[in-house]
């Protein structure tokens, strides 16, 4: 692929990671004018690298890596890559699984990822493999649980329900 | 201190008065800023709204210098103990204000799992700010009400650390 200093268009971006992964990318396409694809976690590590070294990406910051709890459909980790020079984005999402969740580390890829897997490590439970010191980032080191899993109890919402649900706004978790 | 603790000096009326308007209008403030409300506590103390003319003094140095501290902000159960290391720092007779809703009973994080729900599960608190983030204007009437309290106190009650919890002089 030609180096070109041009800003890549998400629908772009998109194809060519289609062209390049195939089906080790179940999902790539253009939301809100930004590249979002979804990629296997055998291939996660590689498709960053790619970004990032490719000329034609050149993502060279990582603005986030975070994680979603999706219930019965198990975890994702969301990173989002951007290209200082290039003037575009990428949204990376990798399933991590129920039960056990984990995903490969990108601390050696992006530096800047160590601190963002911790967190996400402390707040959703999700292991990196591969991360050199994978402890507690910002909570007390005595807290027990992982408080932004869906199914962490809020005890303050045991003894008052989330006023919110009486004025037909969101309802908060159920807990019985 | 000898002198509060072994004369009926304190109850007397004139001398009660003249003890407790000397210490209810040289409050050495702390400064224990938190979160946004800081910057109203902050603001106060600037030439605008200008505490200073009610004799709150900003800021003491350390909390070995104060007579008052202000909670302005969102306490963390990880941040809660330095906050009692604080508190246990100023000598008696001391005071605290707790200012904003987060500091009075959590706030808009009454369910969170971080969040300290009310600074006087803590310390013990005198005067409750209520607002997110109270203005100016809401501190300078909640020093007033402290003024008030001091006015009214018993200084060989509030001496003895019977109040406060700590351990007893003399």
């Amino acid at each position: 692929m030609a180096s070109s200093p041009e800003r890549l268009l998400g629908a772009d971006i998109a194809r060519r990671l289609q062209a390049q992964f195939g089906d080790d990318l179940p999902e790539a396409e253009e939301r809100a004018g930004q590249a979002v694809v979804r990629v296997v976690p055998d291939r996660y590590r590689e498709l960053i690298g790619t970004l990032r070294d490719d000329a034609d990406y050149a993502m060279d910051f990582i603005d986030f890596v975070s994680a979603v709890d999706r219930g019965e459909d198990g975890f994702e980790v969301v990173t989002q890559l951007w290209s200082t020079s290039r003037r575009h984005g990428v949204r990376v999402k990798v399933d991590a699984g129920r039960d056990d969740p984990q995903v490969p580390s990108i601390h050696d890829i992006y530096p800047g990822a160590n601190w963002h897997e911790r967190e996400t490590w402390e707040l959703f439970g999700i292991r990196f493999d591969g991360h050199p010191q994978l402890v507690k980032l910002l909570l007390p080191e005595q807290f027990e649980g992982f408080p932004l899993r869906k199914d962490f109890v809020l005890m303050s919402r045991v003894a008052k329900p989330w006023p919110g649900a009486e004025e037909g706004a969101e309802e908060g978790p159920e807990e019985e | 201190m000898g002198l509060i603790e072994r004369t009926p000096l304190p109850n007397i009326q004139p001398i009660k008065f003249l003890l407790n308007w000397g210490r209810k209008y040289s409050l050495w403030v702390m400064n224990f800023g938190l979160a946004c409300c800081a910057i109203e506590l902050i603001a106060t103390s600037t030439s605008k709204h200008d505490f200073i003319r009610l004799g709150v003094i900003p800021f003491a140095h350390g909390p070995r210098q104060a007579d008052l501290l202000v909670v302005a902000g969102t306490v963390t159960d990880k941040m809660a103990p330095a906050l009692k290391r604080v508190y246990d720092q100023i000598p008696d007779p001391k005071y605290v204000i707790s200012f904003g809703s987060c500091s009075n009973c959590g706030g808009p994080y009454w369910d969170s799992y971080s969040v300290t729900k009310g600074v006087d599960q803590i310390i013990p608190t005198d005067v409750y700010v209520p607002g997110c983030p109270p203005r100016p204007e809401a501190l300078l009437h909640g020093i007033i009400k402290l003024q008030e309290k001091i006015g009214d106190e018993d200084i060989r009650e509030k001496w003895s650390g019977k109040l406060t919890g700590a351990p007893a002089r003399g």
